[in-house]
């Protein structure tokens, strides 16, 4: 298993917690993670809402450079895989796009074909390692642990483009925190959206979105949130205390992980190498208790 | 500023192309306002006054001025929940974003976060440049800090502004 590593603008610029804790777990698992040269910006969040053209131009920039490398492409973020994805289904539906997004790639070098596999980091674990694989590399299971799945928006859906998991009945990432030796269960809002991409248009009504479904997963017991999105975790975790702030609520305190960083932790890793220093939401109890 | 004007034409007709498809037999009939985009949608909880039906209802109506000239275009947070709700295969979210893409070519207000976004995304490759973060007990931590590797970018970012740029302010 060999990808070219797609880090995307927010995971490169400041999620180091998730960057951290793929390249300490998934070489462990079997993974070669192959850094990429001359990547960019995906054009999901900047350009999509202003220039299509562009959006598209940017996605299939970075799949030609996968291309020339030979190797599928992972992108750790919820929203470049969409993109990817949408990109690629978009310029083969219309070769005269594909061939104006090529005449501009020339000038920089590249050339688009079409041909790069995309994949998701779930789908590297569930699919591909699988849950049992994971579970043989477990040195230190998570037990006695509730914790509530957030797979986002962006993995999910729409389900008429190639998706990660079911759009109404997502499992994967549930089945890979029991992997761990960690329980969950299913919750009326799992599939609801974190709200960050609102920030840009009205902050006071991301923390609101973002802040009710918080609540409802404390409500059922949950002792954390395990998520694979860096713009969900930066709502629930970077976000919490203004949360906390605009909903009028101090008390709502909810344990925020990458996945890969409570994997890192069962196969034994230090939490250092995992980067959960950079968690802002309290996870030292739970730390401490997956650590003793 | 680095015009091409193949763009300009493409890029007009990939739009008008992409709202006819989702719009153009999307008429009363079509689209039969069951609302069930509306009660899936995170934003209509919190906002008064956004509602995907009733963006959908003005648009197959041909009412598109007033549409874009609004904030609610802009408060979408991109769930895809009403595409996947649909009943009629209708994408309230794809039209929503193309009366983005209309707006901004027509030089009506939108949040000058994209402003922020464009420039970074021409200046670096990037939205955002790999900054020192604070952790939880308060310490900076940098890429180097825990042994990340450096990050790189567009190779030539001359080459690569001129292409964004002509293709961004294309049509506007
Ligand atoms: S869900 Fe579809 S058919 Fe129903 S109101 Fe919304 S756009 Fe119209
Ligand atoms: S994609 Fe936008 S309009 Fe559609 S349900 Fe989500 S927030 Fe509402």
């Amino acid at each position: 298993m060999r990808y070219a590593l797609y880090l995307g603008c927010t995971i490169q610029s400041e999620q180091y917690g998730y960057e951290a804790s793929v390249r300490e777990t998934l070489p462990k698992l079997g993974v070669e993670l192959v850094d990429m040269k001359g990547a960019s910006c995906c054009g999901f969040p900047a350009l999509n809402s202003v220039s299509k053209l562009g959006w598209h131009y940017l996605s299939a920039r970075n799949l030609a450079i996968a291309e020339d490398m030979g190797l599928p492409l992972l992108p750790l973020c919820n929203g470049c895989h969409l993109s990817f994805v949408e990109t690629k289904h978009f310029l083969k539906e219309d070769p005269e796009l594909k061939n104006i997004i090529n005449m501009n790639l020339e000038k920089e070098g590249l050339h688009y074909e079409g041909s790069t596999r995309v994949v998701h980091l779930l789908e590297v674990l569930h699919d591909e390692i699988g849950a049992q694989g994971i579970g043989e590399k477990v040195v230190k299971p998570i037990g006695g642990v509730k914790l509530a799945a957030h797979p986002g928006c962006h993995a999910i859906r729409p389900s008429d483009l190639q998706r990660v998991d079911d759009a109404e009945d997502p499992q994967k990432l549930n089945s890979l925190i029991k992997a761990l030796g960690a329980e969950t269960f299913d919750y009326p809002e799992k599939i609801d959206c974190c709200g960050s991409q609102l920030a840009v248009a009205s902050g006071r009504t991301t923390l609101k979105i973002a802040g009710d479904k918080l609540k409802a997963v404390r409500s059922y017991g949950f002792d954390g949130l395990v998520t694979t999105c860096p713009f969900c975790f930066k709502m629930y975790d970077g976000r919490q205390r203004a949360i906390r702030g605009a909903l009028k609520d101090d008390t709502l305190e909810v344990p925020v992980f990458y996945y890969t960083q409570l994997l890192g932790l069962a196969m034994g890793s230090s939490p250092d190498r995992l980067g959960l220093q950079m968690n802002m939401s309290p996870v030292d109890g739970l730390v401490e208790r997956m650590t003793e | 500023m680095l015009l091409v004007p193949e763009i300009n034409e493409v890029e007009v007709r990939f739009i008008s192309k992409m709202l006819s498809r989702l719009v153009g037999e999307m008429n009363a009939e079509v689209c039969d306002q069951c609302g069930k985009c509306s009660s899936a949608c995170p934003v209509s909880k919190e906002i008064e006054g956004f509602n995907p039906r009733q963006m959908i209802a003005k648009v197959s109506m041909g009412r598109l001025d007033g549409l874009l000239k609004e904030d609610a275009i802009w408060t979408c947070t991109t769930c895809l929940k009403c595409r996947e709700r649909c009943p009629e295969d209708i994408s309230p979210y794809d039209v929503i974003l193309i009366l983005r893409n209309l707006a901004y070519r027509a030089g009506y207000s939108y949040p000058a976060g994209y402003d922020d976004f464009i420039k970074g995304v021409k200046e670096s490759g990037f939205i955002s440049r790999p900054q020192a973060v604070r952790g939880r007990g308060g310490v900076k931590v940098s890429r180097a800090d825990l042994g990340l590797p450096e990050v790189s970018g567009p190779g030539d970012m001359a080459k690569f502004d001129g292409v964004i740029e002509g293709i961004i302010r294309a049509g506007k």
